[in-house]
């Protein structure tokens, strides 16, 4: 019998249904403790002093952990593709979100956990936040980071990434129409059913073993390793069954912090987030603010586009500059364009650091092209499906980047779409194939861009 | 005052695998001395069922049946390495990875066998978990025959690894040109939406959403549609309801529980078509590509789209609420134009504009 | 204090304070660990269990208030190694991916079928429309519901087609 193509249930369906499957919240291991982080009340402010004598004092608190108790406590997760780190585990001279950890606990229950968080003192000194992107490069703005207001680090020295392709100032000469708009997706949460949550338990041996709802336990591994500077043999994760992630559970938001407190107690420590905490302290798709202005020509050629991205990362750059380079390689989203000139910036602002989700880096631009595409459409009085065909990929068109494309479909996607539908589409579209251009298909704007796809 | 349809259409694209390659992931697999199959890898199922197209995947290259496979990905001592579930990696990168670890595995069972049956392996092939003879189906011996003589007589764990890993793709920083495809495969998709939009109230209704997905083959049909229809309600959230700052910028006045941050609900279930279009891939398991992120990113522009389509104004800040609905159609019934033309440039959304909000002396900005 | 509850039919005694949530009971007391704090705070249903055969949210209900009632979870639904006919129909159908609101959704799903529910989808849709499930898009869902209301079969060897789903290939 054949496995692949088939019908099959789910490998752990009837765990699911059965109260079988269990979730890091599930693990049961006696001696407990619980963990609770305490947060900024402020976007943005210099932290004056912490106490957290009070704290250590309590009956029933056995661990409470700051920056001071953290290896290295600035640590980058892609540190490995370049990314240098920026944003520190637990606050130490500011805090630059509401609701970045200044410190956590574990304690005998919740309940006195919380009250735990509560007796640390600390004294702030507020200071102005940046929240608007778009004011982030004027001279009076606040400065969310000494060094500036936008991660300087593209291949280690460029402020932005860029894409030059072809010949841009030409194909504005030689538009017929350039059709300008804006675009800002917001940021959404990404709602895993399961909130961030994990336990560690210290074994006899010296190992931890890290019950994780992560995404990437090896990933995350190395993330708990570095902050530590700990050899991997000194971890065990177990994980791989999680409860909802959509790219949230890629951050690895739990474990260092879980693991530094079970070090400090010598105990089991569980920490499992509030719905409150995962919608106002993790995470979010990020908002982001694109422009765009296209040279158009008055039968429906898209010659060449000008892109301005303002990534609004929040506090601290996390995957953000990695997003804005798969944006920047996909900003001509299901078509060719012969001549761009795009530049995406990943811009800090005082609001919770964004990360991945579904779409990471594409779903805004999809959405912009998208409507863009329509508004060309009304702008020169075409139909935008016929206009989508003319410009779609096809073999031997070449991406922003410059790699021709190998099994393109934007044609017969939007055939089948367009039955579906019931959308007319011209003879000409309905009867078009992926194949190589030539003819009508290919006009003079598009040839010097085509490669081989044979090449690769 | 009237409820108004609108139809609106997008199309789009998605690669497959972390953005620049680099990202490996890896498999290793053993027999039992009874032929069982035990699969360690890292990759973590969240829900989107990497353990099941790995499973599928590994018993068709084998050749045994599905329910000799056992997936193990529960911790970092025995599964191997996994860059990750995110980047739309799953399936591909992941599945190849498996599916590398059973080739061997698989090539293995066919030398012993064929040591066994005095048969060349080149002309054996393992079916539901028997190796036969081509053209001789009368010469066979059961998989787990092998393994058990691998285990008792040879002395012998059959067992392979496999990695999949495509090399890092860099690129000019002035140009962003690479020299490599900086993915894996890219998978493509349209959305057909229609909506009802409320003039009294700005309120937008998704009545049908038809959506097409080129995923290069279906290892496993009913999941692909999941993570459709799955990301067409995200997407549906995206276009309409979900924002994490409602006044944004403004931090103000954020959602902190379900009753103040509207997240899909199965009373927002619009009727649904779905089309799954196979286009293999050349370098996929069984010609797979990805599905999941991809599948909430076409609804939101072909529900602007549409609601355009239906009222005449188009809201290009997400969600687009009854509020900005409201003050669209405000705008448009005060005459205020949808875009300003200055020669041959035609600029909408003016007000949005970065030039509308820095200052003078702002060193980054937008000119056309 | 002490107070009694069964549980998937079995009594059981709990020591609590008066105000603690059935939800907390049920999972740090008892080990009955179907019901998932999701929220704590009402929103979501992936704590929602059946008492006295109405649908209830856990993480609301003080222990005290439920003293005397009979809970059904996830654990009592059928005898240990078997389905109700509800779980197979969220197995052919696909109804869960990630799986953590299942458990909520079976229960009020449970609930609407023994309260006579049709296979309905706008009844189905108001009775099981509070309960959040990021992964499905809710699909798959009312299928497997309105399957079980209709005492459909399940073949779980298989998988149900989407009703609206169709494959093809394409010409390059």
């Amino acid at each position: 019998m054949k496995a692949v193509g088939a019908r099959l249930p789910r490998y752990d369906a009837h765990e699911h249904v059965s109260a079988g499957t269990r979730y890091v919240d599930d693990v049961r291991i006696p001696g407990t403790l619980w963990a609770k982080a305490l947060r900024s009340p402020h976007d943005h402010a210099e932290i004056v002093s912490i106490d957290t004598s009070a704290a250590e004092a309590m009956e029933g608190v056995h661990a409470v952990v700051t920056y001071k108790d953290v290896h290295k406590n600035v640590h980058g997760h892609i540190e490995g593709l370049g990314v240098p780190g920026d944003e520190p585990l637990f606050a130490e001279t500011h805090v630059r979100y509401k609701g970045q950890p200044v410190a956590a606990v574990a304690a005998d229950n919740e309940a006195l956990a919380i009250r735990a968080t509560e007796a640390i003192q600390v004294t702030y000194k507020e200071l102005p936040s940046l929240l608007d992107v778009r004011k982030a490069f004027d001279g009076d703005a606040p400065q969310v980071h000494h060094w500036g207001n936008w991660y300087p680090h593209f291949e280690g020295e460029m402020d932005r990434r860029q894409i030059r392709k072809g010949d841009i100032d030409q194909a504005f000469e030689q538009a017929d129409v350039i059709v300008q708009g804006v675009y800002r997706p917001a940021a959404i949460e990404h709602i895993p059913m399961e909130t961030q949550v994990c336990q560690v338990v210290p074994e006899a041996g010296g190992r931890f073993v890290v019950y994780s709802a992560t995404q990437a336990m090896y990933f995350s591994m190395g993330v708990v390793a570095a902050h530590l500077n700990w050899p991997l043999n000194k971890l065990k994760f177990v994980g791989g069954t999680t409860g909802g992630g959509f790219g949230g559970k890629v951050d690895s938001a739990t474990e260092t912090i879980t693991t530094l407190l079970a070090i400090k107690s010598h105990r089991p420590v569980r920490w499992r987030w509030t719905r409150m905490e995962e919608f106002l302290c993790s995470s979010t798709r990020a908002p982001w603010h694109m422009e765009i202005a296209d040279a158009v020509t008055k039968d429906g050629w898209i010659l060449g586009r000008k892109m301005l991205t303002l990534h609004d990362a929040g506090a601290f750059a996390r995957f953000s500059p990695y997003g804005v380079t798969k944006h920047a390689f996909h900003h001509t989203g299901a078509y060719t364009i012969p001549n761009l000139e795009f530049n995406g910036y990943v811009v800090y602002t005082n609001r919770v650091p964004t990360t991945a989700m579904r779409g990471f880096g594409v779903t805004s631009v999809s959405f912009a092209t998208e409507t863009h595409i329509e508004r060309i459409a009304q702008t020169i009085g075409m139909d935008p499906v016929e206009l989508r065909m003319k410009n779609a990929t096809r073999l031997g068109d070449t991406s922003p980047n410059g790699i021709p494309y190998v099994d393109p479909s934007t044609v017969p996607v939007i055939q089948a779409i367009s039955d579906a539908a019931g959308v007319e589409l011209s003879a000409h579209s309905r009867t078009m194939t992926s194949a190589m251009r030539s003819g009508e298909d290919l006009p003079e704007h598009l040839v010097a861009q085509m490669g081989n796809p044979e090449d690769h | 005052m009237a409820k108004h349809r609108g139809r609106g259409i997008a199309a789009i694209e998605y690669p497959t695998g972390m953005n620049q390659n680099g990202d490996p992931s890896q498999a290793w697999i053993k027999l039992k001395m009874d032929g069982r199959v035990d699969v360690f890898a890292g990759t973590v199922d969240i829900g989107q069922g990497s353990k099941t197209v790995h499973s599928q995947i590994v018993a068709d290259t084998l050749g045994v049946p599905m329910d000799w496979v056992t997936m193990d990905t529960s911790n970092t001592d025995s599964s191997a390495f996994c860059m990750g579930t995110f980047a739309s990696r799953g399936t591909f990168i992941g599945g190849n990875a498996v599916r590398l670890a059973a080739e061997k595995v698989r090539n293995r069972i066919l030398e012993i066998g064929g040591e066994l049956l005095e048969i060349d392996p080149g002309d054996l092939e393992i079916i539901d978990g028997e190796v036969i003879a081509k053209g001789s189906p009368d010469k066979k011996i059961g998989v787990g025959d092998i393994a058990g003589a691998a285990t008792f007589v040879k002395g012998e764990l059959i067992s392979g690894q496999g990695t999949a890993l495509k090399d890092y793709a860099t690129l000019d920083p002035e140009t962003g040109a690479v020299t490599i495809p900086p993915h894996s495969a890219i998978s493509y998709a349209a959305c057909a939406v229609e909506v009802e939009v409320d003039e009294e109230t700005g309120d937008v209704r998704v009545l049908k959403m038809s959506q097409v997905y080129d995923v290069g083959c279906a290892i496993n049909p009913t999941m692909v549609e999941g993570q459709i229809e799955g990301g067409a309600i995200q997407g549906l959230g995206l276009g309409l309801l979900e924002n994490c700052y409602p006044y944004y910028p403004s931090n103000d006045h954020r959602g902190g529980q379900f009753g103040s941050y509207l997240a899909p609900s199965m009373e927002d279930l619009p009727e649904l078509e779905c089309i799954i279009l196979e286009n293999p891939s050349a370098d996929g398991p069984f010609g797979a590509k990805a599905i999941g992120e991809m599948a909430n990113n076409a609804q939101p522009p072909a529900i602007a789209t549409a609601i355009y389509n239906a009222v005449g104004v188009w809201v290009t800040e997400l969600p687009i609420t009854p509020e900005k609905v409201l003050r669209a159609l405000e705008a448009k019934a005060a005459g205020i134009p949808e875009s300003v033309t200055t020669g041959k440039v035609v600029r909408y959304d003016e007000a949005l504009s970065i030039t509308s909000h820095q200052s003078a002396d702002a060193v980054v900005t937008f000119a056309v | 204090m002490s107070l009694n509850i069964t549980v998937n039919g079995a009594s059981r005694t709990v020591n609590a304070e008066p105000l603690t949530p059935l939800l907390h009971v049920l999972r740090e007391e008892l080990d009955v660990l179907s019901p998932k704090a999701g929220c704590q705070n009402g929103g979501c249903g992936t704590c929602t269990v059946l008492v006295d055969g109405e649908p209830r949210r856990s993480c609301l209900l003080p222990i005290a208030a439920v003293e005397g009632a009979e809970i059904r979870t996830v654990e009592g639904l059928a005898p240990p190694g078997q389905l109700s006919p509800l779980q197979e129909a969220w197995i052919h159908h696909y109804a869960a991916q990630c799986g953590f609101c299942t458990g909520g959704f079976l229960m009020a799903a449970t609930a609407y079928l023994e309260n006579g529910g049709s296979d309905d989808h706008t009844e189905i849709a108001k009775a099981l429309g509070g309960h959040v499930c990021r992964c499905t898009g809710y699909v798959k869902i009312l299928d497997a519901v309105s399957a079980a209301a209709r005492g459909d079969s399940f073949d779980l060897t298989t998988t149900a087609a989407g009703l609206h789903t169709t494959l093809k290939g394409v010409d390059q």
